[in-house]
């Protein structure tokens, strides 16, 4: 239920998200045009006050328009004194002047041209190139009066070969080299260079998945179903081929789109595999219409047994656990815990939760506000105080992103904090970590830490933000050179466009870290709990220790 | 004179003004309020504090009688603690400040006996003066303090005599008990128990200024090439004991940031932006931040911890206030990190100055957490939540001993289980609770 309004909210985003790039586009280089059009197009003498404006945005404007602006200048200049040879003497200078800025406009383009000393050649030719030097000199010379760098959009109108490969070196940089190998590609932030197969569910649903609107492993999963739902139920087969055949690589184009948008979840891994598996199982001779139906069916029920009902399984028997006067002690924020510690309420039980959240995505706050609104005992913290929050608590309840072979609890980054905290407490008493998780999230995959298999998120979120809404503001920073999948949608330029960069505050001394040499930020969504700090994982099928993990996984799909 | 505490902050900055020009009880005053009202935060701005106002507290004295010099000082320590009893940096200063006094009347009466031999002991005294951050001397220097100390109280030997001025490397308490018997000689028995007093508190006052260097002085023993470091927190200990380290050579830091109440200062560290108001880093020129040294810094969210440290070869921690049974205070968020540091086996070193050290065996350790400003937590733009639930914030840790494996204060790096030797020298038994 709730999943479904979150669903309905989260089409509400995606339409702001579509009006908001849509918005951003052009209205950011309007603004822009007006500051430093009269900045380019002032006598030519003028340039200290172009020479660092960092706009580099009217590139284009101001290029065409800057030999007229030389020439206004020397006509002026002519109209006080009338001499016609000292005019032409002039006039011959102006143009000399605009030659020279042609070459070397044209030489910046050829090479990294991002010494920042040279212009001291040309005095007089200075003003169009600067903003051009600006912008491919940001890496280098740190700009103290604008935080946000213009680099990105410099990006897109000066699409010099120089610009990317210096952007893409400074990218190298700002990644943890431990994590290297997990930084595979950018996250896509628009569904500009989605190819024309992806649905517009699946559009849609990237893009929610993209910002976190739909966050958390079975949600993800659910409405990553009902997506494919509305795909099949649109879906004709082309002639020439059968459904089995051609609807299995048709679902793998979207299932690449959503990938870039966010990498894909066990559990959506799990259901995916599943419904191809079923695909594949149709009977070629089958009529597609009936076959379609046959594939809703089958999502719906899937839905229903592996998640819905699963869920309710799950939150009865992990309520039953929940004794009067417990203090749970849970992290950040599970819908499958909530749903068992409203249920464990409404049965009755008096208990206080401690929830204890984190950065960057602050999950708990919704947790906390859902179960004190409705009328549980509600305390919330930050990790910082886990010490404290575990010192009275009486048991732990987990979520979990997926179960590993070896049972491990993969799960949002903190977990593995907080059950080492519950077993290893001064007073010396253990308290029961329990884990409530669905085995459609069981993995076969084995984790000894959180380093091998995890998920980076974009660093621009540990920003300190001001707005409270910035959570879903999606970090248009993080996505400069096109990546692989861009380029083949033919329109690569609008892509990494969104040149809103200041929804952090610009006080923060961390605004500047794209260009601060040596420091990064890492922002990393997973970690995993070993299995000796989980006593007992609920699941639909039973409650279990985490080694019955790859047993379960074996049986669930061997079915 | 450490030119260095003059640099101006709201709290220390302006409280080391007052007390130019104010009379004595009204800088008392500014100081309890200061400290009542959390505006002198940071151990080392607190400990300073107090060292300075004791210093006019007793030159205000107009007394020689070491009895009433230690009933007035006890009397200003007192309310001072009562303040802020969770600064405890505040009572250590006072204890020590105690503890020279009662040396010096010792010593007046020592002097009776030990007259003629002065001649050999200002010998050694001179040198040491010079070579005060001398570190190979100091490292050994504790445990023959130890003994020194505890033999000290009956007569004085000729073995006492000798071995006196030893301790007093970066001692400040013995310094005080060193300089009159250089004096001695000159004015005899009769001497102005307050003017040695005085001196012996600008050694506090000197030691405070420079012990983040002499802990830095040790940062090459113990950081290595190619190492991963994790820290938390912005402590400025610590990052001088990092660039210390980092001049010779290359590491790796990751920054635990400890998210709702320091991590401005944290950030500000990182990126080296630090012209910070806070008066923990504003003290000295910070001259420049790691990542200029070529360091690779990256800055973590407290969450990530776990996940990280198995990969981390170090953590090197900075602390609030450390306790005679090993254990530390420090800022939120700690424990855990030492927790996993000692689940992932990776060694916990705490940087801490001596003068961070209590003689304070913790029984509550609630009583020692300090709860901050629940609105870092939850920001009261969330009034609905914050109607709702109960919001926790606190801003230390216990970190029991057992999850340190070495301490390392000006002194040189120190087992947990030997702190309570370095806070027997340091304070005396009769002012531990005064």
């Amino acid at each position: 239920m709730n999943r479904k309004l979150g669903l309905r909210r989260s089409v509400g985003r995606l339409w702001h998200h579509f009006f908001f790039h849509k918005m951003t586009e052009p209205s950011d280089p309007a603004p822009t045009a007006p500051v430093s059009t009269p900045a380019s197009s002032a006598p030519g003498q003028a340039q200290p006050a172009t020479e660092n404006s960092p706009q580099t945005l009217p590139i284009r404007d101001s290029k065409p328009t800057q030999p007229t602006g030389d020439a206004p200048a020397s006509t002026d200049g002519a109209a006080d004194k009338p001499l016609s040879p000292a005019e032409l003497k002039k006039k011959a200078k102006a143009d000399k002047a605009a030659r020279r800025i042609r070459e070397k406009l044209e030489r910046e383009g050829g090479t990294t041209g991002s010494t920042t000393p040279t212009p001291s050649v040309g005095a007089q030719a200075r003003p169009p190139s600067t903003p051009k030097k600006d912008a491919t000199g940001t890496g280098s010379a740190q700009k103290g009066p604008r935080a946000p760098p213009p680099r990105r959009g410099s990006g897109p109108v000066a699409q010099t070969g120089s610009v990317l490969v210096e952007q893409k070196k400074k990218k190298d940089d700002k990644k943890v080299s431990v994590f290297g190998h997990l930084y595979g590609q950018q996250r896509r932030v628009t569904v500009a260079g989605a190819t024309k197969e992806v649905h517009h569910a699946i559009l849609a649903l990237g893009m929610q998945l993209m910002d976190y609107t739909i966050c958390g492993s079975s949600a993800r999963c659910v409405a990553t179903l009902i997506a494919f739902k509305r795909l099949i139920e649109s879906y004709t087969t082309p002639m020439g081929t059968s459904l089995a055949r051609h609807l299995t690589t048709h679902l793998s184009s979207q299932i690449t789109y959503l990938s870039t948008c966010r990498p894909l979840s066990i559990s959506q891994g799990n259901a995916i595999r599943a419904l191809k598996l079923f695909i594949a199982g149709i009977d070629p001779s089958t009529p597609e219409a009936s076959a379609k139906i046959s594939l809703c069916e089958y999502i719906d029920s899937f839905i229903r047994e592996k998640i819905t009902v699963a869920d309710q399984v799950i939150a009865d028997s992990a309520a039953q656990k929940i004794q009067d006067g417990d203090v749970i002690v849970t992290f950040a924020g599970s819908s499958i815990v909530k749903q068992t510690l409203l249920l464990a309420y409404n049965r009755g039980k008096r208990f206080r939760v401690s929830i204890i959240d984190s950065r960057p995505l602050f999950e708990g706050k919704s947790l906390a506000r859902d179960l004190a609104k409705s009328g549980l005992d509600v305390q919330y913290s930050l990790v910082h105080s886990i010490t404290h929050a575990i010192k009275d608590a009486t048991k732990v309840f987990l979520g979990a992103h997926a179960m590993t072979s070896n049972g491990g609890l993969y799960s949002r980054v903190g977990t593995a904090l907080v059950a080492m905290s519950a077993k290893e407490r001064a007073s010396g008493v253990e308290i029961p970590v329990i884990v409530c998780c669905e085995t459609i999230k069981f993995t076969d995959r084995v984790a000894l830490d959180s380093i091998v298999v995890n998920e980076i998120a974009d660093a621009n979120e540990l920003l300190p933000m001001d707005t409270p809404v910035s959570l879903v503001v999606p970090n248009p920073d993080a996505h400069v050179p096109p990546t692989p999948e861009n380029k083949k949608g033919g329109n690569r330029t609008p892509a990494p466009e969104p040149l809103v960069t200041p929804h952090k505050t610009s006080s923060s001394p961390l605004a500047d870290w794209h260009n601060t040499p040596n420091l990064q930020l890492l922002n990393i969504m997973y970690d995993v709990t070993p299995a000796e700090y989980v006593d007992m994982v609920i699941t639909e099928m039973g409650s279990l220790p985490p080694s019955a993990v790859p047993i379960v996984h074996r049986m669930v799909t061997n079915l | 004179m450490p030119s260095s505490s003059l640099a101006l902050t709201p709290g220390l900055g302006s409280f080391l003004k007052c007390l130019k020009t104010n009379p004595i009880d009204t800088s008392i005053e500014t100081l309890i309020s200061l400290l009542k009202r959390r505006q002198i935060r940071h151990s080392r701005s607190c400990a300073t504090a107090t060292a300075y106002l004791l210093r006019s507290v007793i030159s205000a004295c107009r007394t020689t009688d070491s009895a009433k010099l230690i009933e007035r000082v006890q009397s200003v320590g007192r309310r001072l603690m009562a303040a802020q009893p969770r600064e405890m940096v505040v009572g250590n200063i006072v204890r020590r400040v105690l503890g020279l006094i009662r040396d010096e009347a010792e010593d007046d009466r020592d002097a009776e006996f030990a007259l003629s031999d002065i001649g050999s002991e200002s010998q050694p005294q001179t040198p040491r003066a010079y070579d005060d951050p001398s570190l190979p001397l100091d490292r050994d220097s504790p445990s023959f303090r130890s003994d020194d100390r505890s033999s000290r109280p009956p007569l004085t030997s000729m073995f006492s005599l000798l071995s006196h001025p030893e301790p007093e490397n970066s001692l400040p308490s013995t310094p005080g008990s060193s300089s009159p018997s250089g004096r001695l000689a000159g004015h005899g028995p009769s001497k102005d128990v307050r003017a040695e007093v005085l001196e012996g508190i600008g050694e506090i006052i000197d030691e405070l200024g420079q012990v983040d260097d002499q802990i830095a002085a040790y940062a090459l023993d113990h950081i290595h090439s190619n190492e991963i470091i994790l820290t938390h927190t912005s402590s400025t200990t610590v990052q001088k004991f990092l660039l210390k380290a980092a001049a010779k050579r290359k590491f790796t830091v990751i920054h635990a940031e400890s998210y709702p109440n320091n991590h401005e200062a944290t950030h500000a560290t990182v990126s080296g932006s630090a012209v910070s108001d806070d008066d923990n880093l504003g003290l000295e020129a910070f001259q420049k931040p790691l990542i200029e040294h070529g360091i690779t810094v990256i800055l973590i969210p407290d969450s990530a911890v776990f996940a990280l440290m198995s990969r981390v070869n170090k953590v090197i921690l900075g602390t609030h206030s450390v306790l005679a049974n090993g254990g530390l205070v420090a800022a939120a968020g700690t424990r855990v990190i030492a927790r996993a540091a000692k689940v992932h086996q990776t060694p916990v070193v705490v940087v801490s100055g001596v003068y961070k050290l209590s003689p304070v065996y913790p029984f509550d350790f609630d009583s020692l957490i300090e709860y901050g400003d629940p609105s870092k937590v939850l920001p009261y733009e969330e009034g609905d939540l914050v109607d709702l639930v109960d919001v926790q914030n606190p801003i230390y840790d216990y970190v029991p001993a057992e999850l340190v494996d070495l301490y390392i204060t000006n002194l040189g790096g120190h087992a947990p289980s030997y702190l309570y030797r370095i806070v027997s020298d340091h304070y005396r038994k009769e002012d531990i609770s005064f």
